[in-house]
């Protein structure tokens, strides 16, 4: 693509992009670090994960500040108007994934006084590098304009989502079996829910991706798996 | 280093305003002297019995009257003759023919015939009409005074009409105006003022030409307005009068000079008034 | 040397859409002289829609606005062959009458270019051209006219004023009330806010808002904001050619054409 004739325009649609890695880049280290925590009942590091969690705030304001700028500015059209929206979206959702993180910390600083039960942790491990996979290729696809690749998330989420449903079920039956787990399992379950949620602000990234390349949405219904909402499991 | 340059430059800047305000001391230096002597000589003969008595024989009392009406006669037939020539050729190269190469040739003779020499006029004339006829005339007359018109007229006109700006004329044409509307609402309408510039200026070019009269109209002592026949003119008169030996015939000659001076002059000043303060805003 | 597609337009759909093609140009070529300044266009005007031209300088489209309405006829070295067709017949066929072509399609200028008349005579002028009215027929006409350009109340109380006594965007404003007064069906601008200031141009995009409910209208402009913000068609030209036709909002949002996207980003030149 050819460059824009006032070259300023250029530079700052690159600035863009840069914060938008540093922000993805920060995101996946919070996420890393809040189940780190979690795992290894570490509350420094769950406290220090707390308090990072605002550099990424601090990012999101200024790529909208800059963003709304650009858009005054420059009247942009066409793919550098889907670049500029897009950013603003995807800064919106790393947001919330660097609070959804930070809300993982500070329930591992809650339970860190706990032992966690091997298989539940297993499987909560497995479900954050599926997310953090997923955050990493999302992020890939937009700084390459892969659109494939961002489609390719896309329809992993299922992957997260069933993930989410046994381990729904699993500390269900924990709880069930005895409750002095309850206040461990509750802060689990919210924590797996957290992961799922980036799970799906890791599709809407995709979404977006896919809109800046091609110009249009992807209007399928996306393959969903989480049926947790209607699950019951009574006590025999 | 770069005030040298700046002194340098000043410094010439300096000369050359010197050699044109000298220059122009020298032009405007004739022109005050030639109104200095036209008024100093004429003046003193201006009365009113200069435009109610005729020409004297020499020796007697008299005045310029039948010159006078001679010339305002022969001008007006003139003008007469030749403006409707001159604007309609003019607006024919400016707005039918404009690109055609007719108009090139044609603009190319008009401009040689602008500054012909009006002797030579005189003699065409003399050709065309004095010999067929037998006798000089103030029609003749007329007819070379004519003649010098036309060009300046068609020059004016041309001119006046390719200012009018293109735009104007699209706009005309855009709301479905034929040729010839616009031409006449809208072309003419906006180079009025010019085109009348234009036939002033004529008026005042032939009031003061000789040599042309001398071949066709002659002149006359006596009071006439007959067209058929000689009639006399204030230039024909001052040649007659000013080359004469008689002191009250130069006295006479030298008013009518200054008379066809404060004519033009006035004409002059009414076509800047007319022209002048309408300029839009 | 590329050659270029004719961009489909599909017609069908926009039958669909109920939108009537008023005027069609079908493979238009234009020639200054011996030089090709237009090749082979062809394009849909819709009926009471405003479509726009847009492209770099040089890239033809005054010079395809000007053959809407013949303006071309004016100069000896400037010809079209192809087909224009206006509800039908041909107006590029010599038996076609520019004047009477001219009255049923108007134009505005890039400058405002008001007749050296008072503001009254400016508008009378062209309607007496055509039509035999009586004194308070025309009275009512020229303040129809200035009503509909927005200028009525500004100068209804001058209207023996000179015309060329009016700000920039007044005079732009009479010469829309002028062709306008004429009654025609398409109306053709031609750049006509570039000499304004911003206010006056608002004003005047506000009025083709209102005007395209009675008229086609076709805008010429360098503005892209502009032919955004003002036209449901637009199309964009290249050295005499045309890239692309579409709908304005996806020709701004997702251009088909690199080229377009290109022009409309300034990534051109």
């Amino acid at each position: 693509m050819n460059e824009h004739t006032v070259k300023s325009f250029d530079q700052e649609l690159q600035l863009l992009d840069k914060k938008v890695a540093q922000m993805g880049g920060l995101t996946e280290r919070l996420l890393a670090h809040a189940f780190d925590a979690l795992e290894r009942r570490d509350p420094k590091l769950a406290e220090n994960t707390v308090a990072s969690d605002r550099a990424v705030d601090q990012l999101e304001r200024e790529l909208q500040e800059q963003t709304i700028l650009m858009i005054a500015r420059r009247q942009p059209m066409a793919n550098d108007l889907r670049h500029i929206m897009t950013v603003l979206k995807i800064a919106g959702d790393l947001e919330r994934i660097g609070d959804l993180a930070k809300n993982i910390a500070k329930r591992a600083l809650a339970v860190s006084g706990e032992s966690h039960p091997k298989s539940l942790m297993t499987g909560l491990k497995h479900m954050v590098e599926l997310a953090l996979h997923q955050l990493k290729d999302v992020l890939d696809a937009y700084a390459e304009l892969d659109a494939d690749k961002a489609l390719g998330v896309w329809r992993q989420d299922e992957r997260i989502d069933a993930m989410y449903n046994s381990i729904f079920r699993e500390l269900l039956t924990y709880m069930m079996e005895d409750p002095r787990n309850i206040g461990l399992c509750t802060h689990l379950l919210f924590g797996a829910k957290n992961i799922e949620r980036v799970g799906d602000h890791t599709t809407n990234i995709a979404e977006n991706v896919y809109y800046l390349v091609h110009g249009t949405t992807l209007t399928d219904d996306r393959p969903k798996g989480d049926d947790t909402s209607s699950t019951l499991i009574r006590k025999e | 280093m770069r005030a040298s340059l700046y002194v340098r430059r000043r410094r010439r800047n300096a000369v050359a305003m010197s050699l044109s305000l000298l220059a122009t001391m020298i032009g405007l230096g004739w022109l005050v002297l030639i109104l200095g002597a036209l008024l100093w000589q004429g003046l003193s003969g201006l009365s009113p019995k200069v435009f109610t008595e005729m020409t004297p024989p020499p020796g007697s009392d008299g005045g310029l009257l039948n010159p006078i009406v001679g010339s305002l006669i022969m001008t007006g037939l003139a003008v007469l003759i030749g403006t409707p020539i001159g604007i309609l050729a003019g607006t024919y190269m400016a707005e039918y023919g404009r690109y055609a190469r007719t108009t090139s040739i044609v603009r190319f003779i008009n401009d040689i015939l602008l500054s012909a020499p009006s002797i030579i006029v005189g003699l065409f004339i003399y050709e065309m009409a004095v010999a067929p006829m037998g006798h000089f005339s103030a029609l003749a007359g007329a007819l070379a005074l004519a003649v010098i018109v036309v060009p300046v007229v068609i020059r004016t006109t041309e001119d006046m009409l390719l200012l009018v700006p293109n735009a104007l004329r699209e706009a005309a044409a855009a709301l479905g105006m034929p040729r010839a509307y616009i031409i006449r609402h809208v072309a003419y309408r906006a180079a009025k003022a010019g085109i009348v510039t234009g036939v002033l200026l004529a008026i005042a070019r032939i009031s003061g030409e000789t040599a042309p009269l001398l071949f066709t109209a002659l002149n006359n002592q006596f009071w006439s307005t007959n067209l058929n026949a000689p009639m006399a003119s204030l230039p024909a008169v001052i040649f007659q009068f000013a080359l004469s030996p008689y002191a009250d015939w130069q006295k006479l000659a030298w008013t009518g000079a200054l008379i066809i001076t404060l004519a033009v002059l006035t004409l002059s000043i009414v076509v800047r008034v007319v022209t002048g303060p309408r300029r839009q805003p | 040397m590329a050659m270029v597609s004719a961009p489909q337009v599909d017609r069908v759909a926009t039958e669909k859409a109920g939108m009537r093609e008023r005027i069609s140009i079908r493979k238009l070529d234009f020639y200054y002289g011996d030089s090709r300044a237009l090749r082979a266009i062809s394009l849909p005007l819709f009926d009471r829609k405003v479509t726009a031209f847009i492209g770099p300088s040089g890239c033809g489209k005054s010079t395809l606005l000007r053959v809407l309405n013949r303006m071309y006829d004016l100069y000896p070295n400037q010809r079209a062959e192809g087909e224009v067709l206006f509800d039908g017949a041909n107006i590029l066929s010599p038996k076609q009458d520019p004047n009477l072509l001219r009255a049923r399609i108007g134009m505005v200028f890039q400058k405002p270019t008001p007749f050296p008349m008072t503001i009254y005579d400016n508008i009378a002028f062209g309607i007496r051209l055509y039509e035999r009215l009586s004194k308070s027929e025309v009275d009512g006409r020229v303040e129809e006219s200035l009503k509909r350009a927005g200028l009525w109340n500004e100068v209804k109380d001058k209207l023996q004023a000179n015309g060329l006594s009016l700000s920039g965007g007044q005079q732009q404003r009479l010469c829309i009330a002028r062709t306008v007064a004429v009654r025609p069906e398409v109306i053709l601008l031609d750049e006509p806010c570039s000499a304004l200031d911003p206010i006056s141009t608002a004003k005047i995009e506000e009025l083709i808002e209102e005007l395209k409910a009675d008229y086609t209208i076709v805008i010429v402009t360098h503005n892209m904001q502009q032919a955004a913000r003002v036209s449901e068609f637009t199309a964009f030209m290249y050295l005499g050619e045309l890239i692309e036709f579409g709908d304005t909002q996806k020709i701004f949002t997702k251009p088909n054409d690199s080229r377009t996207q290109d022009y409309i980003t300034g990534r051109f030149g």
